[in-house]
């Protein structure tokens, strides 16, 4: 056995990877070769080294304030998520319940999007607002601005949210957003209903209570 | 006979028994924590941040990124914590999450570059973890970090941690043949490092 095949077949040997003719070959190879003999050793001193490093090692400072940190932060989320569903329930009935009209095609987060329905001039509502009373269309429009402007705030900062938490909003925001169409082509036959106003200006409040609670959210992230 | 043979047993019994203690209390802990009581995960953090500390500290050759990556495992295992059935101790379970996230958490590495230009305290990055070393003048764990990533985590895994090269071709999702041929690579570079 020349020089290079034992140091093809170190390795092996220190581990007892060869089988027993290799083994010898290697062996008696060593007992004739000093150079090799104390590549040898050199190579078992390097694993008993190895081995005897601590598995261990303690943290130059305390981590945990950072990790229950991190965890709270997600909890924060989680309990958003929890409070958030009775909403999106209620949003989804509203949805379900007028299923005729779904779905508007519009992009993910698009309050500006949301599609008015086709109607006679004579039933259109105020200024885009859903609503032909005027004091229940100012609310609506404060609202959207609101919405609008926590939206450009969200966009600006959905780079820290999670993918899983950004589709969540997402998907939510599409749900209130279904909900608010479905209230205002109710609103077109009936524009004078009260039930139907308060319903607008409420799903208004809450996709701005929500938006906000998420705005909030981000800026600890 | 009967009274030595006792005592045998009994003293084999004792660690046993000591470890079934300990794995019962663990699994108490793993599951207040799983109900989300945080101060029983960080009992468990606490029992296992130096093995934790000291794998990602090895596989990722830098101090400052292994707390970062100790973080990240313990958030994950805190995330994952529900899938935990109790069937291994608790740090077998940690072990493959630890390697996943040190060893492919490429996001880390990114944020900590950002933070090392940043930091406000430069000196924290100087604190690197000393070990014993029973080659005097030879600072092993200096030179593991100095290694390749692959066959540095081979190292670390194979020579230092006892795996086998199936089990590291599991846990790296490597060929087994690609672990050995890593693992004498870094032997290699390590005995010249050794020699030098």
């Amino acid at each position: 056995m020349t020089c290079h095949e034992l140091d093809e077949r170190l390795d092996d040997f220190v581990d007892g990877r060869l089988g027993d003719r290799e083994s010898t070959q290697v062996q008696a190879h060593l007992a004739s070769c000093a150079s090799c003999r104390e590549r040898a050793q050199q190579l078992r001193r390097l694993l008993a080294h190895a081995a005897a490093l601590p598995r261990g090692v303690a943290p130059p400072q305390d981590l945990w304030p950072g990790i229950r940190e991190r965890i709270e932060r997600r909890s924060a989320w989680a309990g958003f998520w929890v409070s958030w569903q009775p909403i999106a329930l209620a949003a989804a009935a509203v949805v379900a319940a007028l299923a005729a009209f779904l779905w508007n095609g519009s992009g993910p987060i698009a309050v500006r999007t949301v599609a008015m329905p086709s109607a006679t001039p004579s039933l259109r509502p105020a200024a885009g607002t859903g609503t032909s009373d005027p004091v229940l269309a100012e609310a609506v429009r404060n609202y959207e601005q609101a919405a609008s402007a926590l939206l450009e705030t969200l966009q600006r900062r959905r780079a820290v949210l999670s993918a899983e938490d950004l589709a969540r909003v997402e998907a939510n925001i599409q749900v209130i957003d279904r909900a608010l169409v479905e209230v205002r082509e109710a609103l077109v036959k009936d524009p004078e209903s009260p039930e139907l106003n308060r319903m607008l200006v409420a799903t208004h409040k809450k996709k701005v209570d929500v938006l906000r609670r998420v705005v909030h959210l981000t800026t600890a992230l | 006979m009967e009274g030595p043979a006792g005592v045998a047993i009994g003293d084999a019994r004792i660690p046993m028994a000591e470890d079934q203690d300990r794995r019962a209390a663990e699994l108490t802990l793993v599951r207040a924590a799983q109900g989300g009581d945080l101060l029983a995960f960080e009992r468990l953090y606490r029992d296992n941040e130096r093995k934790v500390f000291g794998l990602c500290f090895r596989l990722s050759g830098d101090p400052a990124l292994a707390e970062e990556l100790t973080q990240e495992v313990f958030v994950r295992a805190w995330r994952k914590l529900a899938s935990f059935r109790g069937e291994s101790a608790f740090s077998s379970w940690l072990y493959p999450l630890t390697v996943n996230v040190a060893f492919s958490e490429r996001r880390s590495r990114r944020r900590r570059d950002a933070r090392i230009v940043a930091t406000e305290d430069p000196e924290r990055l100087e604190r690197t973890p000393r070990t014993p070393t029973p080659e005097a003048g030879f600072d092993l764990d200096k030179a593991i970090a100095s290694l390749p990533p692959g066959a540095r985590a081979v190292f670390v895994l194979h020579d230092v941690e006892g795996r086998t090269h199936e089990e590291i071709a599991a846990l790296l999702k490597l060929a087994p043949g690609t672990s050995k041929a890593q693992l004498f690579r870094a032997r290699r570079l390590l005995r010249e490092a050794l020699a030098s």
